[in-house]
């Protein structure tokens, strides 16, 4: 090919050529992508649809066509609810809470196991540290209800060895609330998060720590001049993706773990789109509340692709 | 190699439109295979399966060959496959039924009825009623026409507490204060007529005796504040004020106007009592927090003294467990007291007669392939047979007929009947369908085991019967007391149950509810009572209360005048 001298004219030719040829070499590729696209088109975007009931009192028996017209009714209605910024609050508390936990733990971890010599042991303990991932948070609400018991095992630890009197209710009082749902979330998912970084982490050039052995560098050094450096463009990245999700601060922990005393804290607002939405089948409050989130999302994920972008970090756009 | 990565492909596309096909069903919405229109006659040769959705947990599930389900489905060629609420709440459910626009072919909704009615899912009965003896009988035409909706068709029928004949009822069905009959013995069955006389009387016992008989230590006073069941809290001060279970709020006899009961000086000082019993240690710190179930299996282990509740919601879980437990010697059942909050006042915890709550019931739906089958299926169950079948059971298996035809069962047949084991392999009571209560057409027997005067005596736990004669009952309402005043509007519950943000009213309502569950706790553990008190009563008139209360006076002059224009007839 380097021989050929290639004429403007030809190019668009020779472009397609190359197009066809390539894509006969790779059809497995293009037709998985294909039915990813068609994936993303039926499920990402056709629902997109649905946000028109926002704007309209929607009625299930009237259906899209039938239902009136009502602007930004809803919105307003929305606004004017004091428990929707309570949720929000909340939502943005836990939500914040969770992804600072989520990266601090699991870069901490991925980093500290990495460090484990013996190779068995470095593999029990990651199964043993990822399986509670598989779970569903169902039975991790019951399991997390039952250890903070009156008679679970914390309280037991307090009484017995601690020497406290009573039994803390943990679920009675508001300070404890945010911390146990980020504990949850720490305890379920910090193995299952680490697992990309200790990937990123056998990607690194060895020669680089043989350079910093020869320097005479210790294995702390190392992990901080050479491992964390490297693994920055992977934290940047999750970074980014993660900072969309921070308003979907998790639904079950809260809807089954709240109680009326800590309702202040406790209620987010998936659970005030159920209350305030679904269950007063005013479906268009729902959706102008879903519409609320996503919006928030994309502005913090444009911000912070912003600012990666002026920091000149790797970004997703 | 390319092998392997074709069938990769196909393997992917495979799984992605089964995924795709897995969305489109809605589990529980499998439609019944409506076999053909053949609607009279004996069993036809192929069964009909009809499915059906119920918003209430469910107390029993049976198993799918469960034995008098056999046997009624041999007898009426039909059966039903009911799916129950788990871990939602019931408008949820129904909202997403909704939302998806598809349906069992039966369903109660709980108190989304209406909902379901603006969404087009249900079949109008008008056409229906007359064909089926049955349901015609169930009510009169005056209780039919309350069914109806806006368009002035009735689209369901409420299953409960309807009396045939003449009324057995012996169990108080609805709310009381209750207390452990161990508590009274002990206390030489005192008359305890108000608040302040009972839990006088739960402290003086649990200081006397701390624990029960395996040592574990009494919890004197607890309280359900759980989602909606928290009435178990909130609604007392209507009944202490001496008037009935309106729910959501009064109802003035001789003005005819709506009362709110949450800013009564009765409800202060309700509260303030339950405030001064929380800072003694006498009520149950994890109150609060406590889930349904936590509070079922507090009240099974009987370290619960008293607590205010509706029978419904505890008696056939807990009092079953005592049975099978055998610790029923032991004084751990709940006998109802029709407390006030002053000595001398009438109450009206009990109203006789069956409560009609329009709000609810059985619907057929528009997804139902064989709506006659559905008819007859709900007709065929309320023949004394098949009745008798449900609630009863198996002749000689689950009772006896002495020789003047009188029904009545051996312990053991008691025990049986209490077995969660039993009643899922055995027993088929279809139990959110439409039953009878009073006296079966037999014209001897009560349709229900419960209200049979000799089954009900023989089957009361010793220290029970002892109460019972301490206080010269025959009935659990005997000792209640009660007055019954309650007038055609009653009861109100059955509109304010409906209600959603699309109403001024239902937004204060809404609102006034989220308030109540935020405030009610702050409020009974406060340090400070009158403070707190005060704040919460800021916090409540925001909600505008009165807006509510403008629109229940509505829907209660409405009702005095379509019972004054029927009963002018």
């Amino acid at each position: 090919m380097a021989s050929n001298t290639i004429k403007p004219e030809d190019l668009q030719a020779h472009k397609k050529v190359k197009f066809l040829d390539e894509a006969k070499r790779q059809p497995f590729l293009l037709i998985s992508s294909a039915l990813l696209l068609i994936y993303g088109i039926i499920f990402y975007y056709i629902p997109v649809i649905g946000w028109i009931t926002a704007f309209q009192d929607y009625k299930p028996a009237k259906g899209f066509f039938g239902s009136q017209w009502i602007g930004l009714e809803k919105f307003k209605k929305l606004f004017e609810n004091k428990t929707f910024y309570l949720a929000f609050r909340n939502t943005l508390a836990m939500g914040v809470i969770n992804l600072v936990f989520h990266f601090v733990t699991a870069i901490a971890f991925a980093l500290l196991l990495n460090e484990v010599r013996i190779f068995i042991a470095k593999k029990f303990i990651q199964t043993v540290s990822y399986m509670p991932h598989f779970l569903s948070w169902i039975i991790v609400t019951a399991i997390v209800r039952e250890v903070l018991s009156a008679d679970g095992i914390v309280n037991e630890f307090l009484m017995n060895v601690c020497g406290n009197e009573t039994a803390i209710d943990f679920f009675a009082v508001k300070g404890y609330f945010w911390w146990i749902v980020a504990f949850t979330n720490v305890w379920k998912e910090t193995g299952w998060n680490a697992i990309i970084y200790l990937a990123a982490i056998t990607a690194i050039d060895p020669s680089l720590y043989e350079a910093a052995d020869m320097d005479g560098a210790s294995r702390f050094q190392k992990m901080w001049y050479i491992t964390l450096p490297s693994l920055r463009p992977t934290i940047m990245i999750l970074l980014l993706i993660n900072i969309g999700n921070v308003l979907n601060a998790g639904f079950e922990l809260q809807y089954i773990l709240g109680n009326d005393v800590i309702s202040d804290v406790s209620k987010i607002l998936d659970v005030f789109i159920l209350d305030w939405g679904i269950s007063q089948f005013d479906f268009s409050l729902g959706t102008a509340a879903g519409i609320f989130k996503s919006v928030i999302a994309l502005i913090l994920v444009c911000l912070g692709n912003f600012i990666a972008k002026k920091t000149g970090d790797e970004r997703l756009f | 190699m390319k092998k392997t990565k074709i069938a990769a492909v196909a393997l992917a596309s495979l799984m992605s439109v089964s995924a795709m096909a897995g969305c489109t069903k809605t589990p529980g919405a499998t439609t019944g295979t409506a076999a053909s229109g053949e609607t009279s006659g004996a069993a036809p040769a192929q069964v009909k399966e009809f499915s059906a959705f119920f918003a209430v947990p469910a107390t029993t599930e049976i198993n799918k060959d469960n034995e008098i389900q056999k046997i009624i489905t041999e007898k009426i060629g039909a059966k039903c496959n009911e799916t129950w609420l788990a871990g939602q709440q019931a408008s949820e459910a129904v909202g997403v039924f909704i939302a998806s626009g598809e349906y069992p072919d039966f369903i109660n909704g709980g108190d989304a009825m209406k909902a379901l009615y603006e969404a087009g899912a249900l079949i109008a009965w008008d056409d229906y009623i007359d064909k089926y003896p049955n349901i015609k009988e169930f009510f009169s035409d005056y209780e039919w026409s309350q069914f109806r909706q806006s368009d002035g068709k009735i689209y369901w029928m409420n299953p409960f507490e309807n009396i045939y004949g003449a009324d057995k009822t012996t169990t108080q069905n609805g709310e009381a204060f209750w207390i452990q009959a161990r508590v009274l013995e002990w206390a030489k069955y005192p008359k305890i007529e108000t608040l302040d006389d009972y839990f006088k009387v739960l402290e003086e016992y649990n200081a006397a005796n701390p624990t029960t008989h395996d040592g574990k230590k009494n919890i004197p006073y607890t309280m359900l504040c759980e989602d909606w069941r928290y009435f178990c809290l909130e609604n007392a001060p209507q009944f202490l004020d001496g008037y009935p279970n309106d729910g959501s709020c009064m109802v003035d006899v001789n003005t005819k106007k709506i009362m709110d009961y949450n800013t009564t000086p009765t409800a202060k000082r309700y509260f303030k009592k339950l405030n001064e019993e929380y800072q003694k240690g006498v009520v149950d710190t994890g109150a609060f927090t406590q889930t349904y179930d936590e509070y079922i299996s507090k009240l099974s282990t009987g370290v619960v003294l008293g607590m205010c509740d509706q029978w419904w919601d505890f008696a056939y879980t807990v009092n079953d467990v005592f049975k099978t437990q055998d610790t029923e010697k032991y004084g751990y059942n709940y006998i109802p007291l029709g407390l006030t909050i002053d000595k001398g006042m009438e109450n009206q915890w009990y109203t006789s007669g069956g409560t009609l709550n329009v709000s609810s019931g059985i619907a057929i739906t528009k997804d139902c392939k064989d709506v006659e089958g559905a008819f007859k299926f709900i007709n065929d169950l309320l023949s004394q047979e098949i009745h008798d079948l449900r609630f009863w059971g198996v002749k000689d298996v689950d009772y006896k007929v002495d020789e003047n035809g009188l029904y009545y069962r051996t312990e053991e047949q008691r025990k049986n009947a209490a077995d969660p084991n039993y009643k899922t392999k055995h027993l088929c009571t279809y139990s959110y369908f439409p039953q009878w209560s009073g006296t079966s057409r037999d014209g001897k027997n009560a349709m229900m085991p419960a209200e049979q005067p000799s089954e009900f005596k023989d089957s009361l736990p010793e220290p029970v019967k002892k109460v019972f004669e301490a206080y010269g009952a025959n009935t659990y309402i005997d000792i209640l007391g009660s007055v019954n005043k309650a007038g055609p509007w009653y009861p109100m519950y059955s509109y304010s149950n409906n209600m959603k943000t699309d109403t001024a009213g239902g937004t204060a309502w809404t609102k006034m509810g989220e308030c109540k569950h935020a405030w009610l706790p702050k409020v009974v553990m406060a340090k400070d009572f009158d403070k707190t008190w005060d704040e919460y009563m800021k916090a409540y008139a925001a909600c505008k209360p009165e807006d509510f209360v403008a629109e229940m006076q509505q829907e209660l002059d409405k009702r005095i005048a379509a019972y004054e224009a029927a009963t002018k007839k």
